[in-house]
């Protein structure tokens, strides 16, 4: 008994040293509200317990001060292979290929690794948290095979010693690869795309979707027979991790690019009653209205891409954010990959350009994924009571010059050295 | 004997062609429209033909005694309809599954070749087969000369089938019981492909193709310069290793390139000028908005008229580009379009299902605007003058070849049928509407 309040007493005080501090007079962005001139913020114990304009200095906390400073909560990428996919061509590196049409019971926070090189390199734009996918979203081939459920999407703090210190939550959201009517379906045995007759393909979606309808049929029947007789049911995982979708408190994660997958992902939502995210949107045309009168929230994918079509204007992959925001819905950013992870805060900044108001870019960077995940009490804004994940400023994040200064994540300082700043010094210190 | 090996060659022709009669070799066709092309044409006139060859034409021209005559009454005399891109009475390419009809005579000591090698650069000539003559491997039996003949075709331009440079194309006549006596000229072009797919190693690009094209060139003129200084004087020199893919390339009248859309239509004319041998672009769908650079480049044009069209079965979501509308909607108009400019065109029946579809495919552009004139000049005489065989054949003069095409009707109108044609002064009925032919068969 004395010894344990002694341990606790001693993890107090250290984590008193380390995640307790004060920063004032800086700028401070909460994002919930409205920014704070001259405004500081106190962190206690990793968490973030006040922010204000007037906050009493405290004996034995470090005070750093502000003055010129900018104070934001740390980005979020809300789907990214960072931590689960180091050099995609490599398969030893890369996690995202289980093979398996149905792996619901996967969970991507288990196979995250915290030494990867993505890491710090992503964490020097400001970004702390992210959404880790189970497997890739583009096509969702695996080495010649296809999965329909990849697995579970694990929010992650980019900073920690082992994949459990970095975990925020194991299960955000559950991947689902709709079954899709693939008229030009890239064969990677041949490494060309080829064009399938649209009847063909449709037939072929029919037959895929009875799958994918029969595995939700199963889960079902599963989760009536638990409901009635729990003793003596034969535990499996793969339903057992389909229980809190078909519950509705886990939402499926959907890729869907064009207004058919969309409204096909809709339309399967409506069916199975089930929560759904939108995510890799990029030509929704008329469905905008249909994602915004159900409240689907769509996560983007980097607008740095060409456009969908030939006739398309110049600048579609560019104004999508407006669109969508102007519709009335929710977004958010991501990318979808690992190495450009980094560029996070520039998708939304130059979204900005091409009309998305900017408390929207800046909401599609941290509090809206927080949100859509269902995390928005502990991370996502600097409200007190949330972790201190926070970035330090001399300007605006989404602006391509400005230089993150100092990042806390859960309170800690993290170091902003990355692969990039090494090599940096490395070659301005050549003779 | 000999009339008796003569006459059952005939049952022989008349059982394979199903339509070959004997032709007494003196004919006259009285009272019909005769579209001579290269004069006015005459609205009731004679045409006399003796020997395989036009005797006389007129409007005043009484039949010789002795001759045949045809009542032309409610008939057209065309000359004979060229078909300028085909690959009638060839065998098909390799990838087909089809063995060659006739096994290729090969000149001693060389050996057959294996499976291509890979290829690392120019030397090893790849996807080249230049030495390849298509008068050298006609077979007369091919069922499409048939077909092509019913439709009323009978000459075409004939092309071996290769990777990048298939070989010489042949001036061939639709009749006649050997391959030898179709052939009208040996060598009407060499036959130059862009895709490199199915090479095998170098080149592997659009621009690896042309680099190989300049160096294949270059090394044909020091081939020739080598030969000819060792004619000259072969004492003290060394003698020139003999390259057959090179004497190809020397023995080339003209060059065909494929070309459909604007920019490849620029590029080949770029190219053809380093070719230094006149050219001949074909596919052409774009020509329309090319015509300055074509007239600029002093190029003929052989029009491919199977005109693009909307993809079968294509999924709705698919947004078709302006661009591949655009295409769809004015390629039609390109057979106007270059003889409104002047340049000198053809057509073929690539792509197309059945010969007589050509015609069909045609009429199109004539409901948009094409001139029937030009039409018939482009399936004749202009087609003749592009691989310079129009002193033989294309119009109907006196001395020319007696290749003739007789519709009931006229060409181009809803109910014009083949009535017969004449193909080297022989007589030919067009076969019964064929069957139609299942897709994938029409080959043999």
């Amino acid at each position: 008994m004395r010894i344990a309040a002694f341990l606790l007493a001693a993890a107090l005080l250290s984590a008193g040293e380390n995640d307790s501090f004060l920063i004032r007079n800086a700028t401070v962005h909460p994002v919930s509200g409205p920014k704070l001139n001259n405004a500081s913020v106190l962190v206690m114990d990793g968490k973030i317990a006040e922010v204000g304009e007037r906050l009493q200095t405290r004996a034995k906390v470090k005070v750093i001060d502000g003055r010129g400073l900018h104070v934001y909560p740390g980005m979020i990428d809300a789907a990214t292979l960072v931590g689960i996919s180091e050099i995609s061509s490599v398969r030893e590196t890369a996690d995202i290929s289980e093979v398996g049409e149905f792996n619901p019971q996967l969970r991507s926070s288990i196979a995250v690794n915290p030494e990867s090189e993505h890491i710090p390199v992503t964490r020097a734009n400001g970004i702390t948290a992210v959404g880790v996918l189970a497997a890739g979203v583009s096509g969702g081939f695996g080495f010649g095979e296809i999965s329909y459920i990849g697995g579970q999407i694990s929010l992650m703090h980019l900073d920690g010693w082992t994949w459990e210190e970095m975990t925020i939550t194991h299960g955000a959201a559950m991947q689902l690869r709709l079954p899709g009517i693939e008229t030009r379906r890239f064969n990677p045995a041949t490494r060309e795309s080829a064009a399938t007759p649209f009847s063909e393909a449709r037939r072929r979606q029919e037959t895929n979707l009875r799958k994918v309808k029969t595995f939700f049929e199963e889960a079902r029947r599963y989760q009536t027979a638990k409901q009635a007789s729990p003793a003596t049911l034969k535990t499996d995982l793969r339903y057992e991790a389909m229980l809190p979708v078909l519950e509705g408190k886990l939402p499926l994660l959907i890729p869907a690019a064009r207004e058919r997958e969309i409204r096909d992902a809709l339309a399967f939502a409506e069916q199975e009653k089930v929560k759904i995210i939108l995510v890799g949107v990029r030509r929704p045309g008329g469905a905008i209205e249909e994602i915004a009168k159900r409240k689907i929230p769509v996560i983007l994918g980097s607008p740095f891409v060409p456009i969908q079509e030939e006739d398309d204007p110049y600048d579609a992959t560019f104004t999508l954010a407006a669109d969508l925001h102007r519709a009335g819905v929710k977004i958010a950013f991501a990318s979808l990959g690992a190495q450009f992870a980094r560029n996070l805060p520039y998708q939304a900044g130059h979204s900005v350009a091409y009309g998305l108001p900017y408390d929207a870019a800046l909401r599609s960077v941290t509090l809206n994924a927080a949100e859509i995940y269902g995390v928005a009490d502990r991370i996502g804004s600097i409200d007190s009571g949330k972790y201190a994940d926070l970035i330090v400023t001399d300007g605006d994040p989404l602006e391509i010059r400005t230089q993150v200064k100092m990042m806390f994540v859960k309170g800690e300082p993290v170091d902003l050295e990355s692969k990039h700043t090494r090599l940096y010094k490395k070659y301005r210190a050549r003779p | 004997m000999r009339r008796a090996t003569l006459s059952v060659l005939a049952v022989l022709c008349a059982v394979m062609a199903a339509t070959a009669a004997e032709t007494p070799s003196l004919v006259a066709i009285q009272n019909a429209r005769i579209v001579t092309v290269s004069g006015a044409t005459l609205e009731k006139g004679t045409v006399v033909i003796a020997g395989g060859l036009i005797r006389e034409v007129g409007e005043s021209v009484t039949p010789p005694a002795g001759a045949w005559v045809i009542d032309g009454a409610g008939l057209t005399v065309y000359p004979g309809l060229i078909d300028a891109f085909s690959a009638w009475g060839q065998p098909a390419p390799p990838a087909g599954g089809r063995p060659a009809a006739q096994p290729q005579p090969r000149p001693q000591g060389q050996e057959q070749p294996a499976a291509p090698q890979r290829s690392w650069g120019p030397e090893d000539r790849p996807g080249t087969t230049s030495w390849v003559k298509a008068a050298d491997q006609l077979d007369p039996a091919d069922r499409r000369i048939d077909a092509a003949r019913s439709a009323g075709f009978t000459t075409a331009v004939t092309f071996p089938s290769g990777s990048l440079i298939a070989g010489h194309g042949a001036v061939i006549n639709l009749g006649g019981e050997s391959a030898g006596e179709m052939v009208v000229h040996p060598l009407a072009g060499l036959r130059m492909e862009l895709n490199a797919r199915g090479v095998g190693g170098f080149p592997n690009s659009l621009m690896g193709v042309i680099a190989y094209f300049r160096q294949l060139w270059l090394d044909a003129a020091h081939y020739q310069q080598a030969k000819e200084m060792y004619d000259k004087k072969p004492a003290g020199l060394a003698r020139p290793a003999y390259d057959r893919a090179l004497e190809g390339i020397l023995e080339a009248n003209r060059v065909v390139l494929p070309a459909v859309t604007r920019v490849e239509l620029e590029r080949m004319a770029a190219l053809a000028a380093e070719l230094r041998k006149p050219a001949i672009l074909r596919g052409a769908h774009d020509a329309y908005r090319a015509t300055a650079a074509l007239k600029e480049a002093g190029l003929s044009v052989i029009v491919n008229v199977k005109w693009p069209a909307k993809p079968r079965d294509l999924d709705p979501q698919v947004e078709e580009s302006y661009r591949t509308l655009e295409l769809r909607d004015k390629a039609p108009t390109t057979p106007a379009a270059l003889a409104a400019a002047g340049i000198p065109f053809a057509f073929t029946s690539e792509g197309l299902d059945a010969p007589r579809d050509l015609i069909a495919a045609v009429k199109k552009s004539i409901d948009l605007g094409f001139k029937r004139e030009d039409a018939i000049h482009a399936l004749t005489l202009g087609a003749a003058r592009i691989y310079g065989v129009d002193n033989r054949l294309g119009s109907i003069e006196p001395g020319k070849i007696a290749n003739l095409t007789v519709i009931k009707g006229e060409l181009f109108d809803s109910m014009a049928r083949v009535q017969m044609v004449f193909v080297d002064g022989k007589k030919y009925d067009p076969a019964p509407e064929p069957p139609p032919a299942r897709r994938g068969e029409e080959t043999r």
